[in-house]
Parts: structure tokens; sequence; C-alpha cells
């Protein structure tokens, strides 16, 4: 059996923290699809979902992926993660309009084709740019880590909003999502401390 | 039927583009109509031929005003060629590409195989769309594996994604992929135009793949890039070998810009994007002035009129991207063991394949199994999509452990 790399069953514990955000930008395209084709109970709950999502994604990005790429050999680190948090700031404006408007506001229709741009351009760039360099630089074993470190602080958040109880509005002002950031953030943290 | 020999076309000097009119927008890949983004993968494929054929005309043409003519047309094929791929998205991935070249490799080929006139040729083109429709099934388990996609993603539901005729079995001797070629005095021109425009989308695939394979950092894709590389070279000498050797260099030219004309105006008949049609209808205008000057070439150099090798009836039946599956599963039921031996087809191993699997082989397990192993590993399963039911081919079922799709 030739070696290929750091790829592994989904939630297994060969899984590493690159397959991990892979697979969310998978699950955040196909929401975006739910988001933008679908309509009424649908579309509301798959944007409830894309918001929890998107929250705890960029959480565990900013608090893992990039501090790691900054200091990757070779140099280019910060302005590449500089680069990387602006669209995330970016993005998080155009998502709190959305989130404030909701699903039936004016302008949501073109508020969400944007977002999507926005979104998937800047994982493209990560999995372009960032992920190669993590898998090449970082030890295997630390990524497997850092995966079970964001799965554990995901599993002990709510799975998705109370339907009708919580809006995404006020899921994402001081809901689950938040939940999820902060528990993301402790779980992470922790392992992270010690190597460094 | 249009017949471009009867339309002049935008003239030759109007036909440079500017950096503005070069610098198209992209299709947007979260939103695109699979077949538009198959329309832009093969005429690529077409224009990227017209270039490199003629540098060849030109490396084997004494003529210095007839090279200056070459030079100035294949700029402007050249123009063509960059807005025609540079309609691909940055965003999509080169795996993602990928499976749009084995989309367009499966229902290109299959219609074209549908509506070949002449049976020896209609074989071969059933012969090699089985092993591009395998390389679709391949592709997407490795896409799965690298970008945790699915590649219902890409082709949505438009094209099955389950095993062809095994790669495994693909690697033939090289001698054996030679084939008869048609005779250009007696050949029905729907048979010059499907031969060269199944050569150039092949040819293409196989430039693709043959250089991007190597910029992948997981062993296995670059592993299965090359294997599949290699398929795709084979399938050029398959298919450039049905093209009469015979026929002179201002010929081949008629041909080609008369192919090109075909394939535009048959795109333009189908297209949902109306951004996109809009290129199709402009290429068109300028193809038919590229026809015209090929055909003055004609007349002057060989004494011929362009009727005589493409016909007086006009353009044939316009080619289309459309589900094959029916006729796929057909395929796959009934010529899934063929293998070649000299200039035809039989269902033994013989010697000189038995030997090429062995020099090639060698006893160890190709990357194209390796690749549905690696996937059953790490998820449990292998990625299909059987839309019409199982598998036909019983022993290509899926084996315990099941899909997803």
């Amino acid at each position: 059996m030739t070696d290929t790399g750091a790829q592994a069953t989904p939630g297994s514990a060969e899984e590493d923290v690159v397959d991990l955000l892979l697979a969310q930008h998978a699950r955040i395209e196909q929401l975006f699809l739910l988001v933008i084709g679908g309509t009424g109970d649908i579309r509301r709950d798959a944007f409830d979902d894309l918001v929890k999502l998107l929250a705890a994604h960029e959480t565990a990005e900013e608090e893992i992926v990039h501090p790691l790429a900054r200091k990757l050999p070779g140099g280019g680190g910060d302005a590449m993660v500089d680069e990387r948090l602006a669209e995330e700031r970016q993005a998080k404006e155009t998502l709190r309009t959305l989130v404030a408007g909701g699903v039936d506001a004016d302008g949501f229709e073109t508020g969400i084709i944007l977002l999507r741009d926005a979104v998937l351009t800047h994982a493209r760039h990560e999995e372009r740019y960032e992920f190669p360099r993590l898998r090449q630089h970082v030890p295997a074993d630390r990524l497997r880590g850092l995966a079970a470190a964001v799965r554990a602080a995901e599993a002990t958040a709510p799975t998705r909003p109370h339907p009708g109880a919580q809006s995404a509005k006020g899921n994402l002002a001081a809901g689950p999502a938040l939940a999820v950031i902060d528990r993301i953030r402790d779980a992470v943290r922790r392992p992270s401390n010690g190597k460094g | 039927m249009f017949n471009p020999l009867d339309h002049k076309g935008i003239p030759l000097e109007d036909q440079i583009r500017n950096w503005r009119e070069l610098n198209v927008e992209p299709i947007d890949p979260e939103a695109v109509d699979p077949y538009t983004r198959c329309r832009i993968i093969t005429m690529n494929g077409i224009e990227v031929e017209a270039i490199n054929f003629q540098h060849q005309f030109a490396r084997n043409c004494p003529d210095q005003e007839v090279r200056r003519q070459l030079a100035y047309v294949r700029y402007v094929e050249s123009q063509q060629q960059r807005v025609v791929n540079w309609l691909l998205p940055g965003v999509a991935s080169v795996l993602e590409t990928t499976l749009g070249y084995e989309q367009v490799a499966v229902d290109l080929t299959a219609w074209v195989a549908r509506h070949e006139p002449d049976p020896y040729l209609k074989q071969a083109y059933e012969f090699g769309v089985l092993e591009d429709f395998d390389h679709l099934y391949r592709y997407a388990n490795l896409y799965e594996m690298v970008e945790r996609r699915k590649a219902e993603k890409i082709v949505d539901g438009l094209t099955e994604v389950m095993p062809g005729r095994p790669t495994v079995q693909e690697h033939r001797h090289p001698f054996d992929e030679v084939r008869t070629p048609y005779d250009r005095g007696s050949a029905d021109p729907r048979s010059k135009l499907n031969a060269l425009t199944i050569l150039s989308a092949e040819q293409q695939v196989m430039f693709y793949y043959m250089n991007v394979g190597p910029q992948y950092m997981e062993p296995i894709a670059r592993q299965l890039y090359q294997e599949i590389s290699l398929i795709e070279q084979e399938h050029v000498t398959h298919y450039e070998s049905l093209v009469d050797p015979g026929e002179t260099w201002w010929e081949r030219l008629v041909t080609h810009e008369y192919n090109e004309c075909w394939l535009y105006y048959s795109f333009l008949q189908q297209e949902s994007d109306l951004r996109i049609k809009a290129v199709w209808e402009l290429h068109l205008q300028m193809e038919l002035a590229h026809l015209q000057q090929a055909a003055d070439l004609l007349r002057r150099h060989d004494g011929r009129e362009p009727e005589e090798i493409v016909g007086s009836t006009g353009l044939p039946e316009p080619l289309t991207f459309e589900p094959n599956k029916e006729y796929l599963r057909h395929l796959l039921a009934t010529q899934i063991d063929l293998t070649k031996l000299g200039e035809g087809y039989v269902r033994e191993a013989h010697e000189r394949f038995e030997w090429m699997q062995q020099q090639l082989h060698d006893g160890q397990q190709p990357p194209s199994e390796q690749v549905i192993d690696l996937h059953r590993d790490r998820f449990g399963d292998e990625y299909r999509i059987e839309t019409e039911g199982p598998h036909p081919v019983e022993s290509l079922r899926v084996r315990d452990g099941g899909s997803h799709d």
C-alpha cells in the first residue's frame, strides 16, 4: 500500500484538521445551494445551518489554521494570512447584514450570492495556497490532534437551532453559534499550548 | 442546412482582439449548466488542435507567403483559444476541471458513436468511450478523497459514474492501437469531422493530464494522472490513425476550418448561457473567414474545390451534448470485455496484450485500482452515481460495503 498523505475516514482518528476543514467547505457549498435554490422552511433551515457552520468553521480557521500558517518556513505566511483574514472580515459583514434582515428581507437574494462568492473564493484560496503548505510542514500527528480538538468542541454544542424558537439572528448574536465558537477556542488553545 | 462555404464571415483584418476583449468573465461554477462547461472544454480542445496543426503545417511549408497567411490566422485562432479556455473559472480545482474533461469524453464520444455512418469507425468510438467512462469513475473517487466533494457537483446526474472497461485492462501493446484509416476519396464528410473532433478532444485531455498531474502533492493523485495520461496518449494514437494519411496539407486545413464552423454552429444552437452563446456566434463568424482563406489556398495549390473535401450540402446535423445513459449501458453490457488485436477487435487476452500487461503491471496494482481501494478503506465504500439502476455488468456491481452518491 502506498502512503497517500493525510486523508482519512471522516470522523475517524486518522482524519486531520485539513480533512475536516475540506469536508466543511464541501458542506458549506451544499448549504449555499440549498439556501439559493430553496424556498420557505428549506431555505430558512439551510440558512440557519449555514450561519452556524460558518461561525464554527471560521473560528476554527482563525484559531488554528492561520496561526500555524503564519509560522510556516519560507516566509510569506503573514501576508497570506492577512489576505485570508481580510476576506473573512468582509464575508462576516455581509453575513451580519443577511442575518439581521432574515431570509425574507429585500436584497437577500442578491446578498446571499455575494456572500457565496466571497466565502467560496476564500475557501479555494485556502485550499490552494494554505492547506498544502500545512500538510507539508506541520507534523501529521499534530494536524490529527487539532482535528480531534475541533470535533470535540463542535460535538458538545447544540447541533441545530430550535425550530421557530430562535431565528438565525438570535443564533448568531447570542445562541448556539457563540457557544460553538467558545468551545472551539477553549479546546484548541489547550492542545496547541503544549507543543506550540 | 447552413453551408459555411456560402458565407464570408468577419474580414480577417478585423479579427485581432484587444486586452479588454480578451479579458472574458468566467462562468460561475456554482450555477453553470454542466454541458456549458463541456462545450467550453470541447472548443478549447478544438482550438488547441487548430494551433498545433497550423504550426506543423508551417514547418512543412516552403512557401513564405503561405507561411505568413498561416501565421496570421494562427494568431487569431490562438486568441480564440485564450478566450474560450479563460471562460473556465479560477476557483475551480484541477480535479473539477478533470471531471469536466471526462464528462466531455463520455458524452461527446457517445454522441459521435451514435451518429457515425461508417460501421468500422463507429466501432472505434464505441470502444473508446467505455474507457473514458471508467476514467470518470476513478477520478470521482480521487476527488472525494482529496477534496472531500462529490462528483455529482460537476456532472449533475447527466452522466452516470460507475466502472467502464477497467483502466487496468486498457494498457495494450501500442501496435494494437493503430487502426485502419478511412479513405479520403470515399469517406462521408461526417466521418472526417467526427474523427477530427474526437482526436482533438482526446489530445487535449492528454496534454492536460500530462502537465497538471505533477502539481498534486498526494501520491495517489500524481500516480493516477500519470496512468490515465498514458491511456489518453494511446487514445490519440487510436483516433488519429483513423484519419487518411494521404490527405494533403491544404485538404487538412479545409477540414479543420470546416470542423470548427460545424462545432461553433452546433453549440450556438443549444447554448443555454446567452453570454457564452455570443462567444460561439462571434467565433463562428471568424471561422467562416478562415474557411474562405483555406478554400482559396486549396484551389490555388491543390487545384480542387472545397466541396470535394467536405461536400456541398452544408453542415451535418448539429453535434449535441445530451445524456447518453441508455446507450452507454447497452455498450457496457455488450462490449466491456473487448480488446484490440491488429486493426480489429477481439475478446481474448492474446499474447501481445498479455506481454504488455506483464511489462507494465509487473505484479503491481496500478493506481486506477489503488484509488478505489483507498476510497473504500477511508470511506467504507466507493463513489458511484447509478441513476438508472445497478451496473449492467454483474461482476462490476458494488461489492460489500455499498456505494453512496
